[in-house]
């Protein structure tokens, strides 16, 4: 906690697609309980790359995808199928404005 | 302190009941959610409807809100008077919602409530020892600091708890080490930079989420960087070696003969490094020279005169 005196530089690791993270790494980084992440598993909100459901195995990028989905649950009050479609529109989107700035600007 | 109307932020009436309040919650909610809603301003929009909504749905709060509040108008000087809150009970169960902090106003109504989304929220009654909260923060970098690598100084608040469990703002700041090849979104983790542990757990990390400043030329697609190219008629129908940019620096280019406008020259490897890199794209925009002289003109109307060239082949007409 106590590294804040000037001139020292702290280095982190990068999450990608390589990064493993656990069920509990999700359940601390979301600060809900283990049945909330496993509730996003069985819904298809996120996959685990290997493992039984003892030993799962996710994907880096799969914290922030958890951490989206709980709060679109909660703060629209709608149900965990209707979240996994949300995000993966909202994937579509984020790429299709992407392409339209690229074709917007010659 | 400024005066909320709470009902007038849903777009409700006084006398509205739960069902109306549930609708206009939902319906607001569904536009302004920040993870829907990338617009500027539509957090702190959130967060008051968040706030209003957290008011009105619960019948002991929305009373309170009512007796107190009545003859008030949005936006005008609030002092709760002392010894309102007599008679209604209030305290923990009002950490429900999750948007950020709360209004002055609200937690002088309500006191502290709201926010904390961090902290250990659902490891409650686990027992003494407990891992610390993770936090989050987002940090923009120049799509340049992803090929080189960069040092950031970031300051952080966070809200922790004194030795009697009140709440208090914290700010730090920390030098972090941007590693090179980190993409749009990633989040970089620090470990041990989050919340301290509970009885000699371990501290909890910090997140850092990466996100590039908007660049002026160069468009990013996860590891693959984006250029469009302006060439002239004659570089794109003869060949030309000509200078590109990259984030790396100048490079030279081979045009080949009879390119096209929106042809896509691959350059290997060029894009945000890593295992494997990016590649680097130029994309060729064919820019015509102006009409401006006699001598332009000449040229325009040779070419109209000796080239048999239907642009509209294709069309078919």
């Amino acid at each position: 906690m106590a590294n804040d005196q000037e001139g020292f530089v702290l280095a982190g690791t990068i999450i990608d697609e390589q990064t493993e993270v656990t069920l509990d790494d999700l359940s601390v980084f979301c600060s809900v309980r283990r049945e909330r992440i496993v509730a996003l598993v069985e819904e298809g909100v996120i996959e685990p790359k290997s493992g039984g459901s003892k030993e799962w195995r996710f994907a880096g990028h799969s914290l922030r995808r958890a951490a989206k989905a709980l709060r679109l649950q909660q703060d629209l009050e709608i149900d965990l199928a209707a979240v996994a479609l949300v995000l993966d529109l909202l994937e579509q989107i984020d790429t299709l404005k992407a392409q339209l700035q690229s074709g917007n600007r010659g | 302190m400024e005066f909320k109307d709470y009902y007038k932020t849903l777009g409700v009436a006084r006398d509205a009941s739960a069902e109306d309040i549930k609708r206009a919650y939902r319906k607001l909610a569904r536009e302004f959610h920040p993870d829907i809603n990338k617009k500027p301003g539509a957090e702190a929009r959130f967060k008051e409807i968040g706030e209003a909504h957290d008011v009105l749905k619960d019948p002991e709060k929305r009373a309170a809100y009512d007796q107190v509040g009545a003859g008030f108008q949005a936006g005008q000087e609030f002092r709760p008077p002392p010894g309102w809150d007599a008679g209604f009970e209030h305290g923990e169960s009002f950490s429900d919602t999750d948007a950020a902090a709360a209004s002055d106003f609200f937690e002088a109504l309500f006191g502290r409530a709201r926010g904390a989304r961090r902290g250990g929220g659902g490891f409650g009654g686990e027992g003494f020892r407990a891992r610390g909260g993770d936090h989050q923060a987002k940090v923009l970098i120049d799509l340049e600091d992803a090929y080189r690598g960069a040092t950031r100084a970031i300051s952080l608040r966070s809200v922790e708890l004194d030795g009697e469990g009140r709440p208090h703002m914290r700010q730090r700041s920390l030098n972090v080490q941007i590693p090179k090849g980190v993409r749009q979104g990633q989040q970089i983790r620090l470990s041990g930079q989050g919340d301290p542990g509970i009885g000699g757990g371990p501290a909890g990390d910090l997140y850092l989420e990466i996100e590039f400043n908007a660049h002026s030329f160069y468009r990013v697609e996860g590891r693959d960087v984006y250029l469009d190219l302006p060439v002239a008629p004659w570089e794109a129908a003869l060949g030309k070696k000509v200078k590109a940019p990259t984030p790396e620096g100048t490079v030279n280019l081979q045009i080949p003969a009879g390119s096209s406008a929106g042809r896509k020259l691959r350059l290997k490897g060029r894009g945000i490094p890593g295992e494997p890199p990016g590649d680097l794209y130029a994309v060729l925009q064919i820019a015509l020279p102006p009409a401006d002289s006699e001598a332009a003109r000449r040229i325009y109307r040779e070419m109209e005169e000796n080239l048999a060239f239907n642009p509209r082949a294709k069309l078919k007409v």
